[in-house]
């Protein structure tokens, strides 16, 4: 072996030997970067990896009325359910479990369906509400049924007697939309609040889901469970609602065909009772309403469904006349004193508006009391419509109340720039006359005509609220109080003149009297002919022609404390109104005295 | 006649045979780790192998080395015939089953070869004279690719791959001419695509999965996906033992054999890692050493050989792992699990003992028949 052969192949060899030192320095940079560099991404997919969750469902918030009362029950229910890392025999479990219980094709398909989508740990409910005899039975096969067990839900429930499924609303499982815009409502056995105060409070009812985390192999089977973030309830919510009165009202309103009424506590917009009939039972809906109950409520002429209360719309008639005199007092166009000749109709151009009967000279308390609709044809001509819509507006007609409740709906107050964008056409001197009698394009809520009467009241722009407890304060109103106070005086008389048009349906007992303004509004006008032929009511048509009956009013006189709307749909006239709304604020002031 | 050998054996290099029984220790440690805290079923079968083992690397090292020259070339034509029969003999399963049953260890032509190979060419560059002419070239070239091209068959990528760049180096460290291995570089890469229609569907795959793993995270890119997140949630200092969530819950593919290392990063961290490379560079100066005192050709060229094998072990399987090299199915050497693999390295060990043992024995460049 030559010197030069040595040094070469010693040369070589340290050649070899650094390449070695460098590709072992790329092993430990790699080695660093992913276990030190990327170590806490790594670290999160291998806990991704490991763990699975399984969420909580969250106990659901109750409701109360003002008195505590609950409106909502969370009650036990059973529900066979199945978990999804045991899905391998999924399909001959079901035919097992089939044989136990009566389970539809579609219940089965369904269940498959989601298993097939879900990829957690979360359970899938087969079949809810199991009866005790069901639970028993599967509880006694549970080795037959690989991946089914028996889980305890709540069901949520509600006074029956409250037909409360305008106000309270339901629960349901949310739908597939739903799901996709909010992940968290994939959550088995979640339900979501749909319509009225449940869906109205709904995220502050639902409460927070909790989960356990268990440690998963790489089949995602179950090895152990590692740690529990339990649910935390909703939150109660505590309503203005006063529960005995709104079930007594719900029943006085159940006597008509459709209707609706509400009652609100002028001192602090506490809204006592809201109703809305035909209603319908809310404990139809939670577990899934059947096909049977869902035509009859779909297909009811009545429309079960709407509630009329804050959503339906409606001309408000003669009630406005109190809205009407106050916009004239204001503008000194009146005053209490004021006289005007009634011939029993005014002609405009070549038209001629129909007052009841002559009622010769009156001033604006008698005009109010015995509805003479000559008397505003006068004084709206007078004033024209921008005042007069301006008060409308002011007193709260097409406001709507209630923002965010479901369904809420504003009703309308006609100007003049709202005819020229919706109808194209000029103002004229008979839309103001039709408007001054509320009639025409003008529409309200029972809701809103409960606001006004409230306001006319307490002279404060106050503001219903189904929520809430105490005093609030709200700003004065921009109305002279003798101008109220003549209004008021007048809104008497209506209900305890002998020619009121209230007074054959007033309140008899003493101390609780009642006063308000009764209204019509007409579905169709009454032709010439039929006129001519003397028909100047519409009582004997068709039950969708006629007109709507209308009142709004408070009560007591002395010390006004409760303010009321009530419509009742195609009555024909404003009495059974009155004679609803009389139960009602009678009824109020008795719970009030503990009768 | 016994105390001679006695004498031998108390002059081997015992630092090299230490640090050999610890990183193999380390290994039987994350077997029993793999196997949820049981010396069943892997550490007791691989303390009894690497006691065998053990055996047959000292054996190997007591003999004069002038025998093992003597033979070398016999030992390649019995492993290169394995390996045909092996080829031809059928009992080729599908893909990874290529094995000549010895009952207690099984052996592997393909694992034969590669000490084979180092002992044809050490002594083929002890017998020639520079200069390394092309020529004299040809010969030591054959027996590198009739080898290589019989393992592609099989087919064993990591196996070819280490045949191919140990014979290079020492092609390299014999001193051909740097231009031979530009022209042998170009030819190589002339030949990929020929080399690639000998390739398994599976084989190709994990190669293309190598460029991309993430593109099938579930499928064929899982083993390296999987790997890589154990490997990195290991952090500084690891889960601690037996704690590897990915090992322990089967994320992690493997993780007895090829995917140890992986095992050894979650539980014990980068320090941990770096600890067993050390170990293993420790164990390649050591033998540096032997390669650079070492007086007579065939020895050093044995030794050089035997070191570049196990760098590359070591190299191929880490890189493997830690998704740098596709996954070509080559163990961490001593600390896999498996039997074969480790008996080739502790031959190749032998045979760099008994080069170190007779590091100072002067041996004639005789031309000697081939056999």
């Amino acid at each position: 072996m030559s010197e030069r052969e040595n040094t070469q192949f010693l040369r070589r060899s340290l050649c070899i030997g650094v390449f070695q030192v460098c590709l072992i320095l790329i092993l430990l940079g790699r080695m660093y970067y992913l276990q030190i560099i990327e170590g806490p991404y790594y670290q999160l997919l291998a806990e991704g990896n490991r763990i699975a969750t399984r969420p909580l469902v969250p106990l659901r918030g109750h409701i109360y009325d003002r008195k505590g009362i609950p409106l909502s029950h969370n009650e036990t229910s059973f529900r066979v359910v199945l978990l999804t890392d045991k899905r391998d025999e999924l399909f001959d479990t079901l035919e097992t479990l089939a044989t136990l219980i009566p389970l539809t094709e579609e219940e089965k398909e369904s269940a498959l369906k989601v298993v097939r989508r879900k990829r957690g740990l979360d359970s899938v409910i087969v079949k809810d509400n199991l009866t005790w005899a069901e639970v028993s039975t599967i509880e006694l096969h549970s080795s037959d049924l690989p991946g089914l067990s028996v889980e305890v839900g709540s069901a949520r429930t509600y006074p029956e007697h409250l037909k409360g499924a305008h106000l309270l609303g339901y629960v349901s499982s949310p739908s597939e939309q739903e799901q996709e815009i909010d992940p968290l409502l994939t959550i088995p056995g979640l339900k979501v609040g749909k319509g009225g105060i449940e869906k109205n409070f709904d995220t502050r009812l639902r409460g927070t889901p909790g989960h356990s985390a268990f440690e998963v192999n790489s089949q995602r089977k179950v090895v152990r469970e590692l740690h529990q973030n339990p649910s935390l309830p909703g939150e109660d919510i505590h309503l203005t609602i006063d529960s005995e009165l709104q079930s007594y009202a719900q029943e006085v309103l159940s006597s008509h065909d459709s209707g609706a009424a509400v009652v609100i506590d002028i001192h602090n917009g506490d809204i006592l009772a809201m109703v809305s009939n035909p209603s319908f039972d809310p404990n139809l809906f939670p577990q899934g309403i059947g096909h049977k109950d869902w035509d009859e409520l779909r297909d009811n002429p009545f429309v079960p469904m709407t509630n009329k209360a804050i959503s339906g719309r409606y001309a408000p008639g003669s009630t406005v006349k109190l809205f009407v005199a106050l916009a004239a007092l204001k503008a000194g166009l009146i005053d209490k004193d004021t006289s005007i000749y009634c011939p029993g109709f005014v002609s405009v151009g070549d038209h001629k508006f129909h007052c009841m009967h002559s009622h010769g000279s009156v001033n604006v308390t008698r005009a109010i009391a015995e509805s003479c609709d000559v008397f505003f044809y006068e004084i709206g001509k007078k004033m024209g419509i921008d005042l007069m819509s301006s008060v409308f507006q002011d007193l709260g007609i097409g406001e709507g109340g209630l923002e965010g409740f479901p369904q809420v709906k504003k009703g309308l107050v006609p100007t003049k720039e709202w005819k020229q964008q919706n109808k194209h056409q000029k103002w004229t001197v008979s839309d103001t006359i039709m408007t001054s009698i509320g009639q025409g394009f003008m529409l309200s809520t029972p809701l809103e005509l409960s606001v006004t009467m409230a306001r006319l009241l307490s002279g404060k722009r106050l503001t219903p609220r189904l929520e809430g407890k105490g005093e609030t304060s709200f700003e004065d109103m921009d109305y002279d109080r003798s101008h109220l106070d003549i209004i008021l005086e007048a809104a008497q008389q209506v209900a305890n003149s002998p020619n009121g048009t209230a007074y054959r349906n007033r309140i008899f007992q003493e101390g609780y009297e009642m006063a308000g303004k009764t209204g019509t509004s007409q579905v169709r006008r009454i032709t010439m002919e039929q006129r001519k032929a003397g028909m100047t009511k519409t009582h004997h048509l068709a039950w969708k022609f006629r007109e709507h009956g209308l009142f709004v009013g408070y009560a007591p006189i002395h010390a006004p404390r409760y303010a009321i709307a009530v419509v009742i749909e195609h009555a024909g006239g404003s009495g059974s109104a009155v004679q609803v709304a009389r139960d009602i604020l009678l009824k109020a002031q008795l719970i009030e005295k503990g009768q | 006649m016994i105390y001679s050998q006695l004498q031998k054996l108390s002059q081997l290099n015992w630092s090299i045979i230490f640090l050999i029984i610890l990183i193999s220790a380390i290994g039987w440690g994350l077997l029993i780790s793999a196997a949820g805290g049981d010396i069943n079923p892997w550490a007791s079968k691989q303390v009894i192998r690497f006691c065998v083992g053990l055996i047959i690397m000292l054996t190997i090292a007591l003999v004069d080395l002038r025998w093992w020259l003597h033979f070398s070339y016999l030992f390649y034509g019995i492993s290169l015939v394995l390996l045909v029969g092996v080829e031809f003999s059928g009992f080729i399963g599908k893909g990874a089953e290529r094995w000549i049953d010895l009952t207690i260890i099984q052996l592997q032509p393909s694992e034969l070869m590669k000490i084979a190979l180092v002992m044809a060419l050490a002594r083929y560059f002890h017998s020639q004279t520079p200069p390394l002419t092309l020529q004299k070239l040809i010969f030591p070239a054959g027996l590198i690719l009739i080898p290589v091209v019989l393992v592609l068959r099989q087919p064993d990528l990591g196996t070819a791959m280490i045949l191919l760049m140990v014979g290079g180096g020492l092609f390299f460290v014999a001193g051909v001419r740097l231009w031979f291995f530009g022209g042998a570089i170009i030819a190589a890469g002339a030949s990929l695509p020929i080399l690639w229609t000998f390739l398994h569907d599976y084989q190709k795959d994990r190669i293309l999965t190598f460029f991309d793993p993430s593109q099938d995270a579930l499928g064929k890119g899982y083993h390296i996906t999987q790997s890589k997140i154990a490997l990195g949630s290991g952090g500084l200092w690891g889960k601690g033992f037996m704690q590897g969530t990915q090992a322990s819950l089967n994320f992690l593919p493997e993780k007895q054999t090829d995917f140890i290392f992986t095992l050894l990063c979650e539980e014990w961290g980068f320090m941990g890692g770096a600890f067993l490379i050390l170990l293993y560079v420790g164990l390649i100066v050591m033998s540096y050493r032997v390669v650079m005192t070492t007086q007579n050709s065939f020895g050093r060229f044995v030794a050089a050989g035997m070191t570049m094998t196990f760098f590359l072990y070591v190299f191929i399987n880490i890189a493997m792992v830690m998704g740098l090299l596709p996954v070509v199915g080559v163990p961490l050497p001593l600390v896999s699990y498996g039997g074969t693999a480790m008996l080739t390295l502790l031959m190749g060990f032998g045979f760099l003992l008994n080069v170190g043992l007779h590091r100072t024995l002067k041996i004639p460049r005789l031309s000697i028949g081939l056999l």
